[in-house]
Parts: C-alpha cells; sequence; structure tokens
C-alpha cells in the first residue's frame, strides 16, 4: 500500500533521516518509534508528500510521490499533527466545514456532523475551538484528518496530553479503522500504547535500527524466559533446577524467573522436574520485557549493549 | 477553485470575529477624509478668510485656470476641488493599513496556533494557498477603499462648494482609488506576507508596512508644494512601476509559501 525506499533527508550538513525503507501494508497499525530528533516527523512529511527526500522514494498504491502526484495521493492520506492546529476564533463546527469544502466532499455539511457524531462532539460544534480544553481539540483535530475517509491515516502523538479516558477513546478509534481495513501509521513516545495496538514496529535513530513486530524484536534482543509461581520459597527448587543443568535461574520469594536460551530443555520439562522436586505450581507463563525494554535496549549505544 | 473558496470563507470566517484588526485602518480613513474638510472648510470658515484670498494657494488657480472641467467654478471652489483632489491619495491609505494588517496577522497567527501543517496536507496548491490568504487580505482593502471614497465624496457634497463634487467625479478620482490604491494594498500586504512568514510578530511586519505608506504623503506634498500633477498618464506610470513591485513580491511569496519552505524554514 505505501512503500518508503531508502529515504534519506538533509538539512544543509544536518542528516535528518538516512537510508529508511519500510512498507505499510493495508489493514496494519504501524508504529514509528524514536527518540527525539529520531527523524520520526522527518519521515511522516516525506511520506505525506509535505517535503521531498534528498534521496530516495515513496509509492502509495504503486504510485510514485512527486511533485505532479503529491496533491492526489496526499487526499489518500489523513494527518493528524502534532499540535492540533484549530483555528482559535471559528467554531468546531466551521473548522472541519472548511477542511470538507478543501476535500471537496460532495456533502460537506452532513460530513461534518457526522464526524461530530462519530467523535462524540456534536454537542460542542458550535463552540470556538479556544474554548476546547486540550482532549477536545486533539479530539477534533482527529476528526478533521478522517473527515474525507483515508485510506492511510498518519497519526503524530495521538493521545499526547489526553487523560486516559479520552487516550482510549483515540485508541479505539484506531482500532476501528484498521478493522475498516485502512492503514495506520502512527507515530508516538508512548509505548504502552504502541504495545496495545500496533502490528509492527520501526525504531528509528536516524536509521531504521529495528523492524518487525512487538513479539520478534523482544525475541530478538531478549532470551526466552519462563516465569513460575510456586506454592513455597522458590529458591530450594530453584537449585534443584540449577544441577539439572539450567544455568539461568532466579528466585524471588514465591516467583522463579528461568532463561531458557542455554537449554534443550523446554518449558513442561522444567515444570516435570520441579513436581519431581516437590514444588507446588501456581502457574507458568513465558515472561515478557515490556516493549520498553526493548526500546531502550535497541537505542542503547553498541559498547554498552555488548 | 473551490480550496481557494473554502479558505478564503475561512478567512473573512475569522475576520468577522476579530473586526478590532480593523481599527487602524478606519482611523486612518477617517482622518484622510476629515484633512481636507479640516483646510478646504473649516478653517476658510471659522478665519473668516477666503482661500482664494490666500497668497499660498495661487498655484492652484493658475493650475485649476488651465483644467477645463474647472473654469465653470468661481476661485473659491476652484481650490476647494484642489485641495479636495489632492488630499484623495490619503485615502490610498487605510487600504494600505488594512491590507497590511490583515495579511501579516493572518499568516503569524497561523504560525503561531501551527494550523498551516495540517492546512498543507491537504491537496491545496501552493498558488491556492497563497491566493487565499492574498484575497483573504485584498478584498477587505477593496471593499474599504469603495467605503472611503463613498464617504469622501458624501462629505464633499455636504460641505464644499457646489460644483466642486462633479469635479471630483472624473477618470482621476477612479484611477486613485480603484487602481493606484489596490495596487498600493497589493504591494503592502505582499511585503506583510512575505515579513511574517520570517518573523513572530505582526508588528514587525507592519512597521515595514512605513515603505509602502511614506510615498503617499510625499506624493501629496510633492502635488502641494512640488507642482507635481497626478495626470492620467503620470498614475499610468506609477500603476505600471506598481504592478513591477507586486510580480516582484509575487515571485518572492510564491517560494516563501512553499510547502517545504513553511515546514523547514518558516520561523
Amino acid at each position: 500500500m505505501l512503500t518508503a525506499s531508502r529515504l534519506t533527508r538533509r538539512f544543509g550538513d544536518r542528516v535528518a533521516l538516512e537510508d529508511v525503507s519500510f512498507t505499510l501494508e493495508r489493514g496494519e497499525i504501524f508504529a514509528l518509534l524514536g527518540p527525539n530528533g529520531a527523524g520520526k516527523t522527518t519521515t511522516l512529511r516525506i511520506l505525506a508528500g509535505l517535503i521531498a527526500p534528498s534521496s530516495g522514494s515513496v509509492d502509495i498504491d504503486g504510485q510514485r510521490m512527486g511533485p505532479q502526484s503529491a496533491p492526489q495521493l496526499r487526499a489518500r492520506i489523513g494527518f493528524l499533527t502534532e499540535a492540533p492546529g484549530l483555528w482559535d476564533r471559528l467554531t468546531v463546527r466551521d473548522n472541519l466545514l472548511v477542511y470538507a469544502r478543501m476535500y471537496a466532499l460532495p456533502s460537506p455539511g452532513r460530513a461534518v456532523d457526522e464526524a461530530l457524531e462519530r467523535f462524540e462532539i456534536a454537542d460542542r460544534g458550535g463552540d470556538r475551538a479556544a474554548q476546547l480544553s486540550k482532549g477536545l481539540k486533539q479530539r477534533v483535530a482527529l476528526a478533521r484528518s478522517l473527515l474525507h475517509d483515508p485510506r492511510i491515516a498518519m497519526l503524530d502523538e495521538p493521545t499526547s496530553g489526553l487523560d486516559p479516558a479520552s487516550a482510549r477513546d483515540v485508541r479505539d478509534v484506531i482500532l476501528s479503522l484498521r478493522a475498516q481495513g485502512r492503514t495506520i501509521l502512527l507515530c508516538t513516545h508512548n509505548l504502552a500504547e504502541v504495545e496495545r495496538v500496533a502490528d509492527r514496529v520501526a525504531v528509528l535513530s536516524r536509521r531504521l535500527v529495528a523492524l518487525g513486530t512487538p513479539a520478534s524484536l523482544r525475541q530478538k534482543l531478549f532470551a526466552p524466559r519462563v516465569r513460575i509461581e510456586l506454592t513455597h520459597a522458590a529458591e530450594p527448587f530453584a537449585a534443584a533446577l540449577r544441577g539439572a543443568g539450567l544455568s539461568d535461574v532466579r528466585a524471588d520469594g514465591t516467583v522463579m524467573s528461568v532463561g531458557m536460551a542455554s537449554t534443550s530443555l523446554t518449558t513442561p520439562d522444567v515444570v516435570r522436574r520441579l513436581v519431581e522436586a516437590g514444588a507446588g505450581v501456581e502457574s507458568v507463563v513465558p515472561e515478557e520485557p515490556p516493549l520498553e525494554d526493548v526500546y531502550l535496549k535497541l537505542l542503547q549505544p553498541e559498547d554498552e549493549a555488548s | 477553485m473551490n480550496r481557494v473558496l473554502a479558505l478564503l470563507g475561512k478567512e473573512i470566517l475569522d475576520l468577522r470575529q476579530n473586526l478590532a484588526i480593523f481599527l487602524p485602518a478606519m482611523i486612518v480613513t477617517v482622518v484622510a477624509i476629515l484633512i481636507p474638510v479640516f483646510v478646504a472648510v473649516i478653517v476658510p470658515a471659522v478665519t473668516g478668510e477666503r482661500l482664494s484670498d490666500s497668497g499660498d494657494l495661487e498655484i492652484a488657480l493658475e493650475m485649476y485656470k488651465k483644467d477645463p472641467s474647472m473654469r465653470s467654478l468661481d476661485p473659491e471652489a476652484a481650490i476647494q476641488a484642489y485641495v479636495f483632489q489632492y488630499f484623495l491619495v490619503m485615502l490610498i491609505l487605510g487600504p494600505i493599513t488594512s491590507a497590511m494588517s490583515v495579511a501579516a496577522s493572518s499568516v503569524i497567527s497561523e504560525k503561531q496556533a501551527r494550523t498551516l501543517e495540517p492546512l498543507l496536507v491537504t491537496p491545496i496548491t501552493t498558488l491556492e494557498l497563497l491566493g487565499a490568504k492574498l484575497l483573504g487580505a485584498l478584498l477587505p482593502a477593496l471593499v474599504l477603499s469603495v467605503i472611503s471614497v463613498v464617504l469622501y465624496l458624501m462629505v464633499v457634497v455636504l460641505t464644499a462648494h457646489a460644483g466642486v463634487f462633479s469635479v471630483l467625479l472624473g477618470a482621476r478620482t477612479l484611477g486613485v482609488v480603484f487602481v493606484l490604491g489596490p495596487l498600493a494594498a497589493m504591494v503592502a500586504l505582499q511585503l506583510a506576507v512575505c515579513v511574517s512568514s520570517r518573523v513572530n510578530d505582526a508588528r514587525t511586519a507592519q512597521q515595514l508596512g512605513v515603505f509602502v505608506i511614506l510615498p503617499i504623503p510625499a506624493l501629496l506634498l510633492g502635488q502641494i508644494f512640488g507642482g507635481i500633477d497626478l495626470t492620467i498618464p503620470l498614475m499610468l506610470w506609477m500603476s505600471l512601476g506598481l504592478l513591477l513591485v507586486n510580480a516582484v513580491l509575487m515571485w518572492f511569496a510564491i517560494r516563501l509559501f512553499d510547502r517545504e519552505t513553511i515546514l523547514t524554514r518558516w520561523k
């Protein structure tokens, strides 16, 4: 649906983005992560045809983004900018109506009414944008970016500054867009949000550091571990496992964490040995490091990482 | 065209919510209308000294003796016509002030509220964006031009000698108000737009308007003291000059309103 090929962007001597390639598939939520200044906004702007890459290309539905094709391709994109960017002196309705006309929607008034209903802001349609809270402004901005029913939604920090309930509403909207087959490119610092919604993640630090599903990144960076909760203190049983050749076993109270990378034993084997040693096993779950750990490890300088 | 109209509609809605922006232009217009009334009507009435008796204004009498349209007027009416005719150029100041205030405020408030980036994501082209911005500032200036000339002529009818009004209803008045005025306003607003893209304070942009405003009083003084006669050929030359300046400013403005420039170079 969208292919970014070897994107590089320089601003004078400064390289903001270097040799970044990825594709966005239909109906997926793709999260772009990275520290401040990593080139996320530059990437979004290039993908939306707002700025041109110094080298590389962007194709949407097989059509190359360029000066001639950009206006037409931009009509397929909904772009939520980091700041809501509403005209403060205009009402919410008028803010949306201007955009409905800009996109030449067949019934601008009806499209606006539907958007107001969909984002539960119909009762605020007559209010000036300046009177809205930050969360409501963000909601109006989201409504505006999706007004023309775009096939690709590029959302820059969509839940920034929102209270938990509003953030959940926005996440629900994002998930409903995916359910409708829309492609969503999410640019955020909120790793918990990415964890909840993203199908694939790209970590950017000027270059593309990693790309994959959250699970595949975890697998790549962290050895598999199993978390076993026992009925009694875990330490004596940890010693038993170490005796059986498992070198990476940690015990903390009644919980045991077993590294499975350097053993031929499977999880059922480990559980059987514990039971044979007289342990009462309450639960066994794969231990997944949070995405934050994955992210921080990916962005660690190489010497630190080793 | 739809996108220009959509954005122009937004500009007008925004201005309706911010009418105070026109206050400086309205004050300038009122002053520009009242000064000639003061000079040609109020001062002679208060002092009891006829303008035609004053040696300072002999040049006006001489000039108007040569003007066929003035021959039917008595000397006092001829001098009044001279004053009202020459002060007409001051009416250009109102539209210039309006155009500069609106253009500078429009661009700078968009920058401060970060409302341009969402706009740039739409299929709008650079020319459409710039066109809507320029029209949004030019249209109120044109409306002000019409209002100010109508008021000016009404004041002439109400206060000046009979016959002065008909002298003013000529090509020169129309040229000043509907050609020179809009062209000067266009220069002012394009200058404001260009400067506003580089600064974050509307006042800085407006201060540069002095370069557009100063030539107007200079022209007035040139008419009164320097014997410059604002003839139709002179107005055509001035219009041509303003057109050239407008073309150069437009060239800059188109470059400044390029998406990439707005996103990466505007301060």
